[in-house]
């Protein structure tokens, strides 16, 4: 499959009088067609940086990069893809339609049934919502109006910057739901975020920058492999366990009981048996998924 | 030429609306509307008075709208992100700069042409001078071209210096281009002066745009000139001032192009 982005030693430095600031370093970026693609990392990481060298709107130092096979920089290339910046802002005076026809018309697209469809789906065609003006939009109607846009010109690739931040639950879920749409027809979508349980229910393929640096890169079910599995007994003395054989597990001492830690794919049941066999009393078997704040934690605390 | 346009609309939208721009507005035409009464005061020729206070007063106000108007206008699309977006879609960023300055312009047009026909209804109801008042509007068309030059000056500067400083540029600039620009031109073309002073009086009025030539309608500041062929003065002005836009245009476009927004 052909890959919708592609980054080699991609970077850029910021050149001021006292210093030079890298603030994004040698990023090697690979993000397949029609995949959720997350890009995470802490505020001030480079991930705006990078996006704009993406979108050609600022020039990188070094380093090359592919969108849609075409070198960046290409022009051609913004028919293909959309972008909805981080807290995105609209000609304030402007209705969603209006916000449709202007961005329409840098494409040379005037179809308004075509605009309808698109209020439509993100839900701001009912009547009580065709006359309000941006300024009156919430932050959720304003995130989706850029979505509306955003879909414009039937993109191929949708670059969206933090495209939840600052929503409330309800707002978040929506555009969660209308990204995931995205996937169904085919679209790659790359989404930067800080926010890691958002994009841990969407994503197929994460890469973790941080201070411009890439400190992991994967399949989500990969890069979260290796859980562990907690066994709690009851009725066990701290003489009697010091010698079970666990593996690479770890036993503590804790007020509730003794607590078997294990990897994933230990082999839970021989340590049960071995347990109950020594008078202890099984209380429970938790597993404990590795969530991608732990990773996240991990890899920023690594490096 | 398409989004050219759409980004003019857009801004010309924007201009209408902008808070700032219509509380100027609307003190100027309140300033229209009792300029009659301090021509009551004078001594002089009323009617002299009174056209030498319109001209001022439109002048003045459409100087300071244009370059209120032109400072922040590229600033604030990076500090809104507006510009991102439009920059993502096939949009040239010469195109997007070009689109910024035909929108203002078109504003300037809008509200340069609501202040004309207030004073021109002025000199007619009032005055019952009707003849006065349309002759009025050859001198807004020469304030028109002057403002839209002094927008591409503010337009070309805002893409290299921050808008405080550039509000105060572009306003010397003005300033210097319209009460200096006569004084450096005689230094220059005097056959006693030094030759390095000569020589700085050359460079500055060929560098400077020549506002002053803009403004030889109103009788106050220029009792005296008469002009031997209006017409080919007017075509000559509006030529010098087409050019000199185009130069700030390019200079503007080539700035921008290699801008880190
Ligand atoms: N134009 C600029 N000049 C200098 N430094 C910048 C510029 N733009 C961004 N930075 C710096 O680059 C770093 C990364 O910024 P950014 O890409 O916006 O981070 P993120 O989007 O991950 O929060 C930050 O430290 C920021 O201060
Ligand atoms: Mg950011």
């Amino acid at each position: 499959m052909a890959a919708a982005i592609e980054t080699k030693q991609l970077t850029k430095t910021y050149k001021s009088k006292s210093r030079n600031l890298t603030v994004v370093d040698k990023l090697d970026l690979h993000v397949e067609e029609g995949e959720i693609f997350g890009f995470l990392g802490p505020n001030g990481a480079g991930k705006t940086t990078t996006i704009k060298m993406l979108l050609s709107i600022i020039e990188a130092t070094s380093g090359e990069g592919y969108i849609l096979g075409k070198e960046l920089g290409d022009f051609d290339v913004h028919k293909l893809i959309s972008y909805v910046p981080e807290r995105p802002y609209y000609y304030e005076y402007m209705t969603g339609l209006e916000i449709l026809k202007f961005y329409g018309s840098l494409f040379g697209i005037s179809d308004v049934a075509h605009m309808q469809n698109l209020l439509e789906r993100v839900g701001l065609a009912d009547a009580r919502n065709t006359n309000k003006t941006i300024n009156q939009y919430s932050k959720g109607m304003q995130q989706r109006i850029g979505l509306a846009q955003a879909l414009l010109n039937d993109p191929k690739l949708l670059f969206l910057d933090e495209p939840t931040a600052g929503l409330d639950p309800i707002a978040h879920r929506e555009i969660r739901d209308l990204i995931l749409s995205f996937r169904k027809e085919g679209r790659t979508v790359f989404i930067s975020s800080h926010e890691l349980s958002e994009v841990e229910l969407i994503c197929d393929r994460v890469a973790i920058i941080n201070h411009g640096v890439i400190v992991a890169q994967g399949k989500l079910t990969d890069l979260l492999a290796g859980g562990r599995v907690e066994i709690l007994v009851e009725k066990l003395d701290r003489g009697v366990f010091s010698d079970m054989k666990i593996g690479d597990g770890n036993i503590h001492d804790t007020p509730a009981g003794v607590l078997f830690d294990v990897p994933e794919g230990s082999d839970v049941n021989a340590i049960i048996d071995g347990a109950r066999a020594k008078g202890g009393q099984v209380v429970s078997v938790v597993p404990r998924k590795k969530r991608l704040e732990d990773l996240f934690v991990e890899a920023v605390r690594n490096k | 030429m398409r989004p050219v346009i759409a980004i003019a609309k857009a801004t010309v939208g924007e201009a209408i609306r902008r808070r700032v721009l219509l509380i100027i507005l609307f003190i100027a035409i309140l300033l229209l509307a009792v300029a009659p009464l301090l021509g009551v005061l004078s001594a002089r020729q009323e009617q002299t008075v009174l056209t030498g206070f319109v001209l001022g007063i439109v002048q003045l106000s459409s100087a300071v709208i244009a370059i209120t108007l032109t400072v922040y206008m590229l600033p604030n699309e990076v500090e809104r992100r507006t510009i991102y977006t439009i920059l993502s879609k096939p949009v040239q960023r010469w195109q997007f700069l070009i689109g910024k300055y035909l929108g203002a312009v078109a504003a300037l047009a809008i509200m340069m042409g609501l202040m004309a026909v207030v004073s021109v209804l002025e000199f007619g109801l009032f005055q019952q001078d009707w003849a006065k008042g349309i002759s009025l509007l050859q001198a807004y068309g020469m304030f028109f071209i002057q403002m839209s030059l002094l927008a591409s000056v503010a337009i070309c500067l805002s893409t290299f210096v921050a808008p405080l400083v550039n509000f105060f540029l572009t306003g010397g600039i003005y300033l210097i281009g319209t009460l200096g620009y006569a004084f450096f031109d005689s230094f220059n073309k005097n056959p006693n002066a030094p030759v390095l002073g000569k020589g700085m009086a050359f460079i500055v009025s060929s560098i400077l745009p020549n506002f002053a030539s803009y403004n030889v309608q109103n009788p106050l500041i220029n009792p005296e000139t008469t002009i031997q062929n209006p017409t080919m003065y007017a075509v000559n002005a509006v030529l010098y001032g087409l050019f000199y836009i185009m130069i700030m245009l390019i200079i503007g476009m080539l700035m921008f192009d290699r801008k880190e927004v």
